[in-house]
């Protein structure tokens, strides 16, 4: 099996598998129960910082830990517009600005270098955020974080957030849309070039295209999606801390978007769903919950390795044999969802 | 074939996480209300939420125990109007977010007819402020932010949350009372606190009081250690290099033993100079455990001096006694005001249940306000206007007592009435009002 | 001035812990081409081992010290040959998840192991009291700690200098094929390589818990730091480590003295400005 690479390449995951799992978010909060609905809305929010990562690292091959700083400046973002006016479009549009503002700032640091330092830049740059948040006390609201962030009204009072069925349904449609958009980045030329980046720099500069600017801009877009992550958070937990910057949760996203698979759309969405779920439930029966989440992560990474669940799954339900003599990089760019 | 044993490792995955899910969705259903019961439950369900990992672990795990404790026994006795109690506890990790998450599980889908607990002002108040949503009453038992009572309760009418244990009143003015009497000469201070809601409040309490009692009091030196730290010895430093007579600390718990032996270390208490070093809330065991060699060999020259919202030397009634007896006996320690705040609390749902006699949370927040109820800490008034309990404690100096050989106790009491340190309604000016006015934070 | 050198020998004393366990993730990185964030996990255990040793079973503190190096050697001998050496070919991707889930499960081992209290040990007799400083007492506890942290730069010099052993890592660290061309065996240095730098990193964990605590989670806390100091002095640099930590340290105490606002965040401060100057580190070396 030496020469001859067997790849196994997936179809696309049917269109009606999407529609009806659209169709059965839209339906939950007719028949469960709050804290069913307050999950759902977690497990959407936490898919979008994970599509961040996913952009980053599937896509273009750089492994960022601290998109949970960005995370917690569309938060406080849109914690701080909302105090002040409390309509919500304009807090989670401001909070995505902001943390798009602060990406490209901090990204003009970090895409000057390479995986390993790249992560470890991303890591500590991360933790800037967390520290600035910390200490910045009149700002910030320091340790003890910014309280009372109402769950504000959409345009007219009507539309009133407060109860968790109407923020859920913002929620879902705000994600729904921005997931559509991440599928049209990933799918255009411009995600083209990010997948060039991430399996040859040096073919993509042979075409003349700036790495350096193309690798900003991923990671601007990235460092709004998590922002988007963080301003739709606000209102639903009504407080923002400092602790959502912090690296260990710069690093939940990054394990289950491996586990999900780093290299397929959905991969990142199904590993947000597994790696909630897991967590949440393991919590409710022991305090050793890192013990058994940590085993339970190393299984499925060791496993799964590169390719995720969603991949494995996909290869084996929706797949149609190839076979290929050429070196495995290529083929990466072969995997659509 | 590798692939395909991959694939079904994945599938059987799935299916097992399938179910799990399929399980998790289905909301927990009550037990049938039975009418003979007075308050027409069998099983009586309180949630709390503490700190389990990290330096301050042993907050959660006493408010656990004494919690337990208190449910043993009166489960015992057959329980509440003859509905039994059941506890769940869950880690809220510090984490506001994960303290709300818990909440709302807890409430939302266990069932829970009371939430009790809280090591941390910050998730405390977060899950207080969620309280009015979810309609169940929250009885804090550990942290003691003022903001929690005098904001939340009454300024912003809160009425779903009560607190059993002392707020930081405690472990601020009544230093400054017992200081200015006995120790008049102390003028100099310098403090090491919290970076956070709980070191501002302390020291801004503390400095007020201090400025109305000793007009020329000067504060020489200000530190702030956040949450996490280790390493006291740049703010120990800081502090010495200003030459101040008396030292007010407000790390608690396994960072209030650091501070200490860092602070023993680095000749704090040798130098003639200093004469008072305050840890606001020393009487905690891990504290007194982790001291017990250097309080045996009189390492601190007395000039040790804590307090906390229950001190088991304070008094002798037969609750108190037993209380310390029954939790020595099973885990080879102490109870400290943790334990002390969870025990209590269980036994003043008791007694507010027994006088409702329903669970409608309406009827219970009436029943509550106003309760005075037995605790190992004496009698606690649950003051109407801001549902805290409201109590004496006082301050001493820890030492080793042939009574009490597990670990060093805090002896030498001085006691302040109660009225004259606590604040109380209509609270003015407000706790945020002086702390910006005091700290130039 | 008194102030100054006094707040400098106490920021001193700090860089020595971050230093102790910058080496060891140098090495381990330098050597074996692995992040490791569980290294600080090493640093914890070095503490924990100490508390029992010392305290619970009341050895004596060198032997201590001793029993608590071979300890976690061994622990990191384990870690290295079952869970490092299979995913030496991972992505970093990868590699960043799997050692960060190794904190994850280590932790809490030393929560079922030790109990979820913070063990603390009493000070050796030897090393009570302290020594007058510009006029102030000066912990010789701290002075001994420096003293260490500059013997290890020094002895770990020595070592990848002067011996066999070091230059085979050396050479391994620049190219490992044509070190393995040359018959050294490349497999069983990795090993050597990791049980060494988890030597160093449980030194700074046992040394530091007479003067601090130990518990589950101080080992992800100094990582993060180590980190920071790793990226100043340049990855796969010792000097560039040992320099990393003595400005981290110095600085922060500094910072805490005069500037407490800045003090949490002026690590990633310096870390920023060192990048912008020189991408690679002060001593870094563009690969």
């Amino acid at each position: 099996m030496s020469k001859l690479k067997r790849l196994l390449v997936p179809k696309r995951i049917p269109f009606v598998f999407w529609v009806t799992l659209i169709i059965f978010l839209f339906v939950i909060p007719q028949f469960s129960g709050k804290y069913t609905i307050y999950m759902v809305m977690s497990i959407l929010i936490f898919s979008l910082l994970c599509l961040s990562v996913n952009l980053l690292l599937g896509y273009t091959g750089l492994l960022s830990f601290g998109q949970a700083g960005f995370y917690a400046c569309g938060a406080y973002g849109c914690g701080k517009i909302l105090l002040i006016f409390p309509q919500l479009l304009p807090g989670i549009i401001g909070g995505v600005v902001i943390a798009g503002v602060v990406a490209l700032i901090l990204g003009y640091f970090c895409v000057r270098h390479t995986t390993i330092y790249f992560a470890m830049i991303t890591l500590a740059f991360g933790m800037m955020v967390w520290a600035l948040a910390m200490k910045l006390r009149e700002i910030t609201g320091g340790e003890d974080g910014l309280g009372g962030i109402p769950r504000a009204i959409l345009f007219i009072h009507s539309l009133n957030m407060e109860p968790m069925e109407n923020y859920y349904y913002f929620v879902l449609i705000i994600s729904l849309i921005a997931m559509f958009l991440f599928h049209r980045l990933v799918n255009s030329p411009l995600g083209l070039t990010f997948k060039g980046i991430r399996d040859s720099e040096s073919r993509i500069a042979c075409t003349g295209i700036s790495i350096r600017n193309t690798r900003l801009l991923c990671f601007t877009i990235a460092g709004m999606y998590a922002g988007l992550a963080g301003a739709l958070m606000a209102p639903l937990e009504t407080r923002v801390t400092p602790v959502c910057a912090h690296w260990a949760a710069s690093a939940e996203p990054v394990a289950a978007t491996i586990i999900g698979g780093m290299y397929t759309f959905a991969g990142p969405l199904a590993g947000a769903a597994i790696f909630f779920l897991l967590k949440d439930i393991i919590v409710r029966f022991t305090e050793y919950w890192l013990l058994i989440l940590g085993v339970i992560v190393i299984i499925l990474v060791l496993t799964l390795r590169a390719q995720g669940l969603a991949g494995v799954l996909q290869q084996s339900l929706f797949s149609r044999l190839r076979l290929n003599f050429e070196g495995s990089r290529n083929e990466r760019s072969d995997i659509k969802h | 074939m590798r692939k395909r044993k991959i694939t079904g490792l994945v599938i059987g995955l799935a299916v097992v996480l399938l179910i799990m899910i399929i399980v998790s969705f289905v909301p927990v259903t009550a037990a049938p209300p039975l009418k003979q019961l007075p308050l027409k439950k069998e099983v009586i369900k309180i949630g709390g939420q503490g700190i389990f990992s990290g330096p301050n672990a042993i907050c959660g795990r006493s408010m656990m125990e004494g919690a337990r404790l208190a449910i043993e026994e009166i489960n015992a006795k057959g329980g509440i109007l003859g509905s039994k109690i059941e506890f769940k506890y869950m880690d809220c990790e510090l984490k506001p977010a994960v303290g709300i998450k818990n909440a709302r599980y807890l409430v939302g889908e266990w069932g829970a007819d009371f939430l009790i607990g809280h090591d941390s002002s910050g998730v405390l108040m977060a899950v207080g402020g969620v309280m009015p949503e979810l309609k169940k009453i929250l009885i804090g038992t550990h942290a003691a932010t003022a903001n929690y009572n005098e904001r939340l309760v009454y300024r912003e009418k809160n009425k779903y949350c009560f607190r059993t244990a002392s707020p930081t009143y405690q472990d601020a003015t009544i230093f400054a009372k017992v200081f200015a009497k006995k120790f008049p000469e102390v003028k100099r201070w310098a403090s090491i606190n919290c970076d956070y809601e709980f070191g501002y409040v302390n020291l801004a309490l503390f400095k007020r009081a201090m400025k109305e009692l000793i007009p020329d009091v000067e504060f020489v030196a200000e530190t702030w250690a956040p949450f996490w730290t280790m390493d006291f010895t740049p703010q120990i430093s800081a502090v010495m290099a200003a030459k101040p007579q008396g030292i007010y600390t407000s790390p608690w718990g396994g960072e209030g033993v650091q501070l200490a032996r860092q602070a023993l270390i680095m000749g704090v208490f040798e130098d003639p100079n200093v004469k008072l070093y305050i840890n606001c809330t020393g009487e905690t065991s891990d504290f007194l455990m982790g001291m017990s060699n250097e309080i045996a060999k009189d390492k601190f020259h007395g000039k040790l001096w804590v307090t906390g919202r229950y001190v088991l030397t304070q008094n002798d009634l037969p609750i108190n006694k037993h209380f310390v007896k029954t939790y020595a006996e099973k885990y080879a320690m102490y109870p400290f005001h943790c334990t002390e705040g969870a025990y209590s609390a269980i036994y003043l749902i008791k007694k507010v249940l027994e006088k409702s006699r329903t669970l409608d949370v309406e009827a219970v927040i009436k029943a509550m306000e106003g309760m005075k109820w037995d605790t190992p800490s004496g009698e606690k008034w649950i003051r109407p206007e801001d549902h805290q309990a409201v109590y004496p404690v006082p301050i001493g100096r820890p030492v080793m007592d042939p009574d009490y050989p597990l670990m060093p106790v805090v002896k030498d009491l001085h006691w302040v009435p109660v009225k004259e340190y606590y604040r109380w309604p209509p609270f003015e000016p407000s706790i945020d009002e002086i702390v910006k006015a005091e700290l130039k934070r | 001035m008194d102030t100054i050198v006094y707040q400098g020998l106490t920021g001193l004393t700090a860089a020595m812990f971050l230093w102790l366990v910058s080496a060891g993730l140098t090495i381990a990185f330098g050597v074996c081409g692995i992040l490791n964030i569980a290294h600080g996990v090493l640093y914890m255990f070095g503490g924990y081992f100490l508390f029992t040793f010392y305290q619970l079973l009341g050895l004596n503190f060198w032997l201590s010290i001793l029993l608590t190096l071979i300890s976690v050697g061994l622990i990191g001998l384990v870690m290295e040959l079952g869970f490092l050496r299979p995913i030496y070919k991972e992505p970093i991707g990868i590699q960043l998840v799997l050692t960060f889930a190794f904190v994850w499960i280590f932790d809490d081992l030393a929560k079922l192991a030790w109990g979820p209290v913070s063990k603390i040990v009493a000070m050796p007799r030897f090393f009570e009291g302290f020594i007058r400083i510009v006029g102030r007492p000066f912990p010789i506890y701290s002075v001994f700690i420096i003293g260490t942290g500059i013997a290890m730069a020094v002895f770990i010099w020595l070592l990848l200098d002067k011996t066999w052993w070091g230059k085979s890592i050396r050479a391994s660290a620049l190219d490992r094929e044509m070190a393995s061309a040359l018959g050294i065996n490349i497999r069983t240095l990795f090993s050597g390589a990791f049980v060494f730098a988890a030597a160093i990193a449980a030194l700074g964990g046992a040394l530091s818990v007479p003067l601090r605590v130990v518990g589950p989670g101080i080992g992800g806390a100094i990582i993060v730091q180590a980190f920071v100091v790793t990226v100043i002095g340049g990855l796969g640099n010792l000097k560039g480590a040992f320099v990393g930590a003595l400005i981290v340290g110095v600085v922060g105490a500094f910072c805490t003295l005069y500037i407490p606002v800045f003090e949490m965040f002026i690590i990633y401060i310096i870390m920023a400005v060192v990048l912008l100057i020189r991408p690679q580190g002060i001593f870094g070396e563009i690969r």
